[in-house]
């Protein structure tokens, strides 16, 4: 129990540190796995509780990589700045936010202002889309997920939703909800769409890799990792933040469900 | 009212009462169960050998000449199914031909680099051999015979290209020759649907056996083992036989799942029979056995708890509260002696009282809030330590949380001790403070051994307070009290509704809960012991 | 005790060269010794004076600036809960209802349940199936509040919306039907103390006058023991009102009013939920995170409340009881 007292000083291993988003939240993991196989003396730690909190740590200087699912917005950045930090980003993979209802839902395409009515209480019913006579329950991420951001900037067009949409906190828990409700309608990043939910085509375009990395797709965009800046060439950080361009890391991506940014 | 009614009154709520003790009853098993049932198959399954396999490769664990013995039959039963789909893919994996015509031109893309030919000559060289290759891609991928035909001669209009020779780039020039008679004797127009049908079959084979044996090693830990456990591999193999399908009975109405034998799906194909063999032969070819896992409770997981137990959450919750308990059990017991010994009625003992009760009933995620705003972001600066999650800040706010329990159970063990006891050693001369030390405190120490207990497992079941002190849901082991750990109770929030994979395994997220609930019970089960036997022993004196 | 059994260290009084009683000039050491000895422990104890009085001064240090810049009023009355918008709005009317809700239908739940049992198990039982049940009733009390939780994501959710055909499992019956599981215990074990504490004067004073054992309760024990069951009620609804990991995965997180406002099967999100789910990822000092601790000192003055109510009924029922 010695060690318990020990001060953070003296420590062999190199650590890494990693805050973020959910939806890059996998990506990270699976990096951090095969880092941490071929390398026994490093230690990485993954956070996945939102793109807001990675940024707020980063410029707190509490992480070394922050992993979003958006951009960093101006306050952020300004923010980080005037605390000597200089974000810098790096696009891992590009992804989808997929919008997902149960796969025995007939539906098989919206329209943006459809969707958008969805969330904003106008529509509540299944049967007024062409559907079943099912309520409609409506699933968002809470309001510090970038993939809450992206929906609400491209989708919504920053209105605000009505306030019987049911919030969870985390990609998986978006899917499982959809996956276990009838009625619902929810979204989450591409990584997370499987066979048990199906996933709808949006102004009838369908969410694949071709749409989203060409930017068809109404509701693509970038995953990044946000560094402290640029990092020293061949340190750990570095390594990390470049493994999307090689061919391991590629396969990590697209095995995940993302889209990677090179056609390898 | 007459006395009939008045009696069937009573009856009727001697039943209505004893309903309701039902009901606790009911409550209680409805809740338990469940967990029980699943969590225990997280320790107790049927293992297969891949589980094994999986063992060794993770853990070191197990005999690795056994290992290798043990999957002689399990592979001999394989490739039979594995010779089939190669023979078949032959012409119709269009995607692995595409693949392989990419691996080729990368590889002539890092030779041409390796030589010292000059930079324009390079680019151009690439150039030609990326058309090659596109133009292979839209021959593999065609329906139409004419077109991959056109595709092919342009293809082949560079064969005799003397700078392609010795190269890698021949490779693609087999390629489409092998094709070219390949695709003879197929049906162009099916291909397509028998391909996207067989990457299904072959996706769910590979979960169910893991990589095939040509394959490279998968590079994430999940996807190099087939189905570790006999119950998933059932899952699998359900999903295999049969094909699945939403489709629309009636209009506007939710769409009902179909079921179709994927048989069916390949008929008139070799690959029509394989299903029905594979599900008789599943048990040879991946040798279920009993395992008994008691490794569960040491073993560290892979992330996402796909593989592996909950050996570093327990790790965490017993620092957590061990810690928790040295702090509070000083505070609790001093504070405890001194209402007991020493505390007269007046305002300030009345105060204190008035605050112990007060502190027992803030909420749990107020104590978190404080060890926030406190612990974290006031208390750590202040010794020059990083004002992040850690288990000094967590702990501490455990030990705020449990402070009035503590407080409780001291004092009413204290009280119990008989007055005799005192007054004797008083009586033999011994100071007050000398016969608390030597006399009260001993005979109180059983029922202060109980608080202590009661204490920990109210502790180690707390999530709340430790949400944003100190607890993360995946982690390396904590180094040192300044560093954040998994626990139990944070671990099960994050099974049951945070983790991706959690879904993927069940017994493992009901696992985790289950241990939780376990180590709560049987701590409980030790303090009801200890009181039982503490009352027993000063009622009879 | 005779002189066998005399400490040999302990000399007979009259033997010791020290008198038995010094006065303070004569031994100050044994004199500072003791006084310093209490103030010590006095000290100590006060650590849980320290601790409310720290609890409460970081609370509100971290929420008043919040709370100055933003109308209180507004605040209370308003169901608008966009921290994270481009126009914020932080009104706490849907949290408070939630919490309002799930503590209301809980306790709905478990007061019937709870006392009947506690009825059960003083009066109409004997001592072993008392000793099976007591047990039972602490088993429920321990487990912990994530385990609930998990029961009603995993079993009690996907339950609702087969079984009952909910649209959604995750909501305010769901959430409060657990909630009452875990208030039971503490009403059962309060209101069968203070039920036990009735003399038993008054139960055979009432069977002698002709009266059945239903009508000796209703009638007379259990509007004697009335301040014990008020509080074991009012210690209920502080641990439903606190509660927050059930809450947190099991009732919806949805900010509204439920409309109609009988339908439980909506979602809602109280006030405990609020704060654990945003908490982790707002940035320090933002007006977020200082409502949240807002919110925060709301449940802090309502439980203070409510405890101090419970202290009123306990002591009323001390004082009625006799019994310590």
């Amino acid at each position: 129990m010695a060690f318990l007292l020990a001060l953070p000083a003296v420590c062999a291993a190199e650590t890494l540190q990693i805050e973020g988003s959910t939806t890059v939240g996998p990506i990270a993991d699976a990096f951090a796995e095969y880092f941490m196989r071929s390398n026994p003396d490093l230690e990485i730690t993954v956070k996945k509780t939102g793109s807001g909190d990675g940024a707020a740590a980063l410029m707190d200087n509490r992480c070394d990589i922050a992993t979003m699912s958006r951009f960093m917005k101006d306050k952020e950045f300004k923010g980080a700045v005037e605390k000597g930090i200089f974000p810098v980003a790096h696009v891992v993979a590009m992804d989808g936010v997929c919008i997902i209802v149960h796969p025995s839902n007939p539906v098989k395409e919206l329209t943006t202002e459809q969707i958008r009515d969805i969330y904003m209480g106008k529509i509540t019913n299944w049967s007024q889309l062409g559907g079943p006579d099912m309520a409609i329950v409506a699933i968002s991420r809470d309001t510090s997920s970038g993939t809450y951001e992206t929906f609400h900037e491209k989708v919504m067009n920053k209105e605000d939703m009505a306030g019987n949409v049911e919030y969870v906190n985390s990609n998986p828990q978006a899917h499982a909800r959809v996956k276990t409700t009838m009625g619902a309608i929810g979204y989450v990043g591409l990584g997370f769409v499987d066979i048990n939910v199906r996933a709808l085509k949006i102004d009838d375009i369908q969410p694949t890799r071709q749409t989203i990395s060409s930017g068809t797709y109404p509701v693509a965009r970038p995953l990044f990792m946000f560094t402290n800046g640029y990092p020293k060439l061949g340190s750990t950080v570095y390594k990390f933040c470049t493994f999307h361009l090689s061919e391991r890391g590629q396969e990590i991506i697209e095995a995940k469900g993302f889209v990677p940014v090179t056609a390898y | 009212m007459r006395t009939i009614i008045r009696g069937i009154l009573n009856n009727v709520f001697t039943a209505v009462a004893g309903t309701s003790v039902v009901c606790l009853c009911m409550v209680l098993v409805a809740v338990l169960g469940p967990m029980i049932w699943r969590g225990g198959s997280a320790v107790f399954f049927k293992g297969t050998v891949e589980f094994r396999k999986m063992q060794l490769a993770l853990f070191g664990r197990g005999n690795e000449a056994k290992i290798e013995a043990e999957q002689k039959r399990p592979e001999d039963a394989r490739r039979f199914v594995y010779d089939a789909i190669e023979k078949f893919k032959g012409g119709i994996d269009t995607e692995a031909l595409s693949d392989k015509a990419r691996q080729i031109y990368r590889q002539f893309g890092s030779e041409l680099r390796q030589t010292d030919m000059p930079g324009e000559e390079v680019a151009e060289l690439r150039s030609i051999t990326r058309d090659i290759r596109k133009r292979l891609e839209i021959a593999f991928a065609s329906q139409n015979r004419d077109e991959i035909n056109k595709a092919l001669t342009y293809v082949n209009s560079f064969r005799d290209d003397s700078r392609f020779k010795n190269s890698s780039a021949e490779g693609l020039f087999q390629l489409a020759e092998e094709y070219a008679t390949a695709i003879q004797g197929i049906n162009l127009a099916e291909r397509n649907e028998y391909r996207k049908e067989l990457a299904e079959v072959e996706q769910i084979l590979t979960r169910l056996l893991g990589p095939a044996p040509a394959t490279p090693t998968p590079a994430l830990m999940m996807d190099r083992f087939g189905a570790t456990r006999w119950d998933q591999a059932q899952k699998l193999l359900n999903r295999l036989v049969w094909h699945e399908q939403w489709a629309q009975q009636e209009p506007n109405e939710p769409m009902v799942k179909m079921r179709t034998p994927r048989s069916q799906r390949f008929a008139g194909t070799e690959l029509e029979g394989l299903f029905d063999i594979i599900e008789q032969q599943l048990p040879e070819m991946l040798a279920p056995k009993l395992t008994f896992y008691w490794r569960y409770f040491i073993d560290d997981s892979t992330p996402g708890h796909y593989f592996g137990g909950v050996g570093p959450e327990i790790l965490g919750t017993l620092l957590l509260t061990v810690l928790a308990m040295l702090f509070v059990v000083p505070f609790g017991v001093i504070s405890a002696a001194y209402l007991v010994e020493c505390a007269s009625d007046n305002l300030a003992v009345r105060t204190i009282r008035m605050c112990i009760n007060t502190l027992a009933g803030v909420p749990s995620i107020v104590f978190g809030m404080f060890g926030l705003a406190f612990f974290v972001l006031f208390f750590l600066p202040i010794f020059g330590v990083p004002s992040k999650g850690c288990i000094l800040a967590a702990s501490l706010t455990l030990a705020v949380l449990t402070l009035p329990v503590m407080i409780r159970a001291s004092e009413e063990a204290i009280r119990a001790v008989p007055q005799t006891y005192k007054e004797a050693s008083l009586a033999l001369g011994a100071s007050g403070f000398r016969t608390f030390v030597t006399v009260t405190l001993p005979a109180a120490l059983p029922g202060i051994l109980t608080g202590v207990i009661l204490s920990l497992s109210r502790v180690a079941g707390e999530t709340a307070p430790v949400l944003f002190t100190g607890a993360v849901a995946l982690g390396p082991m904590p180094k040192s009290i300044f560093d954040p750990t998994r626990t139990l109770s944070y671990g099960s929030y994050d099974m049951a509704v945070g983790d991706r994979l959690a879904a993927m395994v069940p017994h493992n997220q009901f696992g985790m809960v289950v241990t939780l609930v376990g180590l709560i019970l049987c701590l409980n089960t030790l303090a009801i012991i200890l009181r039982f036997r503490v009352s027993k022993k000063l009622a009879g004196q | 005790m005779g002189q066998g059994s005399v400490n040999d260290a302990l000399m007979p009084a009259a033997e010791s060269h020290r008198p038995l009683a010094l006065t303070p000039t004569e031994d100050i050491r044994g004199f500072l010794a003791f006084h310093l000895g209490r103030t010590f422990l006095f000290v100590i104890t006060c650590t849980s004076v320290l601790a409310v009085f720290l609890i409460f001064l970081f609370v509100i240090k971290e929420a008043f600036p919040f709370l100055t810049e933003f109308s209180i009023v507004e605040f209370l009355t308003s169901a608008e809960w966009y921290p994270e918008s481009e126009n914020p709005r932080y009104g706490v009317l849907a949290l408070l209802t939630g919490s309002a809700y799930v503590t209301i239908v809980a306790l709905v739940f478990s007061v019937p349940v709870g006392v009947l049992a506690a009825v059960f198990l003083s009066d109409i039982v004997g001592l072993r199936i008392r000793s099976v049940v007591k047990p039972i009733v602490e088993i429920l009390a321990a487990i912990p509040s994530v385990a609930y939780g998990f029961f009603a994501v995993m079993v009690l959710a996907p339950w609702m919306q087969t079984k009952l055909g909910f649209s959604t499992g995750t909501n305010a019956l769901n959430a409060s039907l657990v909630l009452a599981v875990m208030a039971l215990p503490t009403i059962i074990s309060v209101s069968e103390d203070s039920l036990s504490a009735v003399g038993r004067e008054l139960r055979e004073a009432s069977y002698g006058l002709g009266a059945t054992r239903f009508e000796t309760i209703f009638k007379v024990l259990i509007p004697a023991a009335h301040s014990g069951i008020i509080a074991a009620v009012v210690l209920g609804m502080m641990r439903a009102i606190g509660e927050t990991m059930v809450v947190w995965m099991a009732s919806g997180n949805a900010t509204q009013i439920p409309s109609p406002w009988w339908d439980l099967s909506q979602s809602v999100r109280t006030m405990t939920a609020t704060i654990a789910g945003d908490m982790g990822e707002t940035e320090k000092g933002s007006p977020h995170y200082r409502a949240l601790f807002a919110v925060g000192m709301l449940l802090l003055i309502m439980t203070f409340c409510l405890n101090l109510v419970s202290e009123y009924f306990l002591t009323r029922a001390k004082r009625a009881g006799g019994k310590s």
